[in-house]
């Protein structure tokens, strides 16, 4: 099996996966659990699903590390804030 | 000295990656504070009203899983368009381009299709707290669905020329990233907006 033929299964696979897990997000939303407990799985599903599209769809599994750092500060940058903001004691949400 | 430099297929020596994707990384870097910036105040919205989303009714969820399945299937396609065009495969490129087009373009009609449900109705960005972030969310992530099929379409027509080949298929590769990162913000979109 060439390396073209063995990405294109890959992706087929990741795409399976994809699919298989929004319909777990979907049937989990409907399961009589505590709200907080659904919302922990189904935002689990979700980031589940991005990292499976930027680790094989966006190949950052197989690129240098430098791309991933780009991608993940901002969200250290955004996780920074919201602590920021959640722990602030002149902030009422 | 004119001196002609492919600039886009050019690597920084300190980085090892062709410019351009480096760049568009950093544009999808700029675009991650952006939504999460929406999305933040969504969530602090969402906690600070427990009525949600009010007497007005819901979403409908199959809509939604349908609008995301869609996505999930374009954002295949989309890498399957560059692993050909990158072999030298341009047919089944085109072809793999053309239903990323066709795919981004229904998921806008499916939304078209719920705001047309909701508008005649008097349910306004101006109704509720929920439907404003609603509106707000989807729109600006339907402008963004929007420009990823232009760039689709733009390369689609490129490739209809004959002017697409392995020597320029990282501009699949860079319009490819977009799409997939249209494709993660809707991940999140969608449980949020649909589900809980």
């Amino acid at each position: 099996m060439t390396n073209a033929q063995t990405a294109s299964k890959t992706y087929l696979w990741i795409w399976a996966w994809l699919a298989g897990l929004m319909l777990l997000s979907v049937v989990a939303s409907e399961l009589p659990l505590a709200p907080r407990l659904i919302t922990v799985i189904i935002l689990g599903f979700s980031t589940v699903k991005a990292l499976l599209v930027a680790l094989y769809y966006m190949h950052l599994k197989q690129d240098r590390k430098t791309l991933s750092f780009v991608a993940v500060f901002p969200l250290l940058v955004v996780l920074a804030a919201v602590l920021l903001v959640a722990s602030s004691r002149l902030v009422k949400l | 000295m004119n001196q002609s430099v492919p600039m886009c297929a050019a690597s920084f020596e300190e980085t090892g990656e062709p410019a351009s994707k480096l760049g568009m990384w950093l544009f999808l870097a700029s675009e991650v504070m952006f939504f999460a910036g929406l999305i933040a105040a969504f969530v602090v919205l969402r906690f600070t009203h427990p009525a949600w989303p009010g007497p007005e009714g819901h979403l409908n969820k199959w809509l939604g899983t349908a609008n995301t399945f869609i996505l999930l299937c374009s954002s295949w396609t989309v890498v399957m368009a560059l692993a050909d065009f990158q072999a030298g495969r341009q047919r089944s490129g085109r072809l793999y381009l053309l239903w990323t087009i066709v795919l981004g373009s229904a998921f806008l009609v499916i939304k078209g299709f719920e705001y047309s449900a909701k508008l005649p109705h008097g349910i306004l960005p101006s109704t509720n707290i929920f439907w404003s972030c609603y509106y707000t969310l989807t729109g600006f992530h339907g402008l963004h669905v929007l420009g990823g099929i232009i760039a689709n379409l733009w390369l689609f027509f490129r490739a209809m020329q004959g002017r697409m080949g392995p020597s320029n298929a990282y501009k699949v590769e860079l319009a490819g990233l977009y799409w997939h990162f249209v494709d993660i913000v809707w991940l999140f979109l969608f449980p949020m907006l649909y589900l809980l």
